[in-house]
């Protein structure tokens, strides 16, 4: 049996509306989630994409117990999120990235000693625990330190440490490295890495960073107006949005660039020849030797697309 | 139950310390409620100067009187200030965090905020009890002194349940309806008097819907000597009662509402 088991979940939202020049409100609903199904095995890294207002955070909040279902089942571990919540509570872990779970005005410490004592975690474990993250997500630092004074940083490092105080078996990020620095974002990805492969954690990451999919997750979910529309590993899904390349060239000399394919598009930018071809129709070995036979080449480069661009297109194909 | 209990103490410690990084605001609120307390309680000296008895009350059954709901209301105020902040919470999102937490949602707001700036409130309190109990020679026994501990206990618990009417209702608005206080403020304000003086209307509503009279006033009065409606030493006893029963009904409420929560934003 699978750990997570998302069944025909539903969710409608009422909404009521103000007209104008009428005084009573108009009332109507809101499908946030409409019919979604899926499965996750446990320790999957499991990457959650959609754009904006496509039900993720919705989708999150059933799973944590925040909210009930209107429709089908939820199962996680077992247990029903909404109906066992405290015994639900205490094996999963979450990170809202733009919302601070520890007290703002203390020391981090203190936080966590605070969510040691709810989370009833015995003395010994803490501390070893505590031990475990310190190194692993570098807080010595700023242990001491209250939370407002850290750099947001260092604030998601102490988020993420909070949330795994108790060892859940269930870890739910919601932008995790939204506003990070290269440098922290990466920190940050390959402790969720060592994480998963020591613990066996589960992780359900929601974000609109590709890298962060690419880097984490094998498997993604793609959700566009309460439904599922992709469910697979992210190579398959970018295999069909990943159509075109782009080319610079530059020439030793002057040149004209003729007799190119009609489905070759150029452009000029400065001293550069700017290609965009569509690789299926026309290989690249092929504009590659029209390009060498117009003369002396001095410089050229060959570009993938970028993975935001193919979300963007599946977003607009898929009419998001 | 006790692993809870330390868990408060240990939450109010951790607010308290937060609290003391804004020292000069802390000072300085304190003050004021001490000075909102202090006006208070002159007002009830200088209307009885002037009088001297209300109704068959006395100067010093007056002050005890005042004592009791002062002392039970803002001991309320102070240690489930959380209830009373509960709109705000929905509207930050803290519930949601809450609510992926292994407690209690009723225990873990009140966890989340304690108010000792009432502390001042409090002992103003205490000592109009002291005052009224010297002036009005009450005779203390062993039972009275219980009784009134019941008494303030029962009526801290009926005014948690009032400020729970607001929290619940914020479930379904998010505005602040001050409907409400009439019921919370305006019945502190109106029971700092016995219920006697006022007219038919106030005396129902403050008996059967909001039970200030039931839960406080009537073994406020035993205590007294002057029984109200002929209650005597049984009925006061349990009239507090009330107070939890009233509490135990709003708690039920509130788990109610939080069913149809739906939580904001993203």
């Amino acid at each position: 049996m699978p750990y997570i088991d998302v069944q025909g979940l539903t969710k409608t939202f009422t909404v009521r509306k103000k007209r104008d020049g009428h005084l009573l409100r108009e009332k109507s609903t809101v499908c946030a989630l409409d019919h979604v199904s899926f499965q996750v095995e446990q320790g999957e890294l499991l990457g959650y994409i959609g754009p904006n207002g496509a039900g993720k955070s919705t989708t999150v909040k059933l799973l944590c117990g925040i909210l009930t279902a209107d429709d089908g089942t939820v199962t996680v571990g077992g247990l029903i999120p909404w109906q066992s919540r405290k015994q639900h509570a205490q094996s999963i872990g979450v990170v809202f990235g733009q919302r601070s779970q520890l007290w703002w005005d203390v020391p981090v410490i203190d936080s966590y000693q605070l969510l040691r004592d709810i989370y009833r975690v015995p003395g010994q474990k803490y501390q070893k625990r505590l031990c475990e993250l310190t190194d692993a997500l570098a807080l010595g630092d700023f242990l001491h330190t209250p939370l407002r004074l850290l750099s947001l940083g260092q604030r998601m490092r102490a988020e993420l440490g909070g949330s795994l105080l108790h060892s859940p078996k269930l870890l739910f990020l919601d932008e995790p490295t939204i506003g990070l620095d290269a440098v922290s974002k990466l920190q940050l990805r390959d402790f969720l890495l060592s994480e998963n492969h020591a613990h066996g954690t589960t992780i359900m990451l929601t974000t609109h960073d590709m890298e962060d999919i690419s880097a984490l997750c094998r498997r993604v979910l793609v959700l566009g107006h309460g439904k599922k529309l992709f469910d697979g590993e992210l190579p398959a899904l970018l295999a069909r949005y990943d159509t075109m390349r782009t080319l610079r060239v530059r020439y030793a000399g002057e040149i004209t660039l003729s007799a190119l394919p009609e489905s070759v598009q150029i452009s000029r930018d400065g001293d550069f020849y700017v290609l965009a071809y569509p690789q299926q129709q026309v290989p690249t070995d092929h504009i590659l030797s029209l390009l060498q036979s117009a003369g002396p080449i001095a410089e050229l480069t060959l570009h993938e697309r970028s993975m935001d661009r193919m979300i963007a297109d599946m977003y607009q194909e898929m009419a998001l | 139950m006790i692993n809870s209990l330390c868990l408060y103490f240990k939450s109010c410690r951790m607010l308290i310390r937060s609290q003391m990084q804004y020292r000069a605001s802390f000072l300085m609120q304190t003050f004021t409620q001490l000075v909102m307390m202090v006006t208070e309680l002159l007002a009830v000296l200088i209307l009885m100067d002037r009088f001297s008895v209300l109704g068959q009350w006395n100067r010093g059954e007056i002050l005890f009187f005042f004592g009791v709901i002062s002392t039970s209301f803002y001991l309320c105020e102070c240690f489930a200030r959380g209830i009373t902040q509960f709109p705000p919470l929905i509207a930050q999102g803290d519930l949601d965090s809450m609510l992926i937490r292994p407690r209690g949602v009723l225990f873990q707001v009140i966890c989340s905020r304690a108010d000792p700036r009432r502390f001042g409130a409090i002992l103003i309190g205490v000592l109009a009890l002291i005052l009224g109990s010297v002036s009005a020679q009450i005779h203390w026994t062993s039972f009275k002194m219980l009784l009134l501990i019941w008494t303030i206990l029962g009526g801290m618990a009926l005014v948690c349940g009032l400020f729970l009417i607001e929290a619940t209702l914020s479930f379904f608005s998010v505005k602040r309806i001050e409907l409400v206080n009439i019921l919370t403020y305006g019945g502190r304000s109106t029971c700092q008097y016995p219920i006697d003086i006022y007219p038919r209307g106030l005396q129902l509503l403050f008996t059967l819907v909001a039970p200030f009279a039931l839960t406080t006033h009537l073994p406020t009065a035993y205590i007294l000597d002057k029984p109200l409606w002929g209650a005597g030493a049984g009925w006061s006893l349990l009239a507090p009662l009330s107070g939890f029963a009233f509490l135990g009904l709003m708690t039920f409420v509130f788990y109610r509402g939080l069913r149809r929560y739906r939580s904001t934003g993203s």
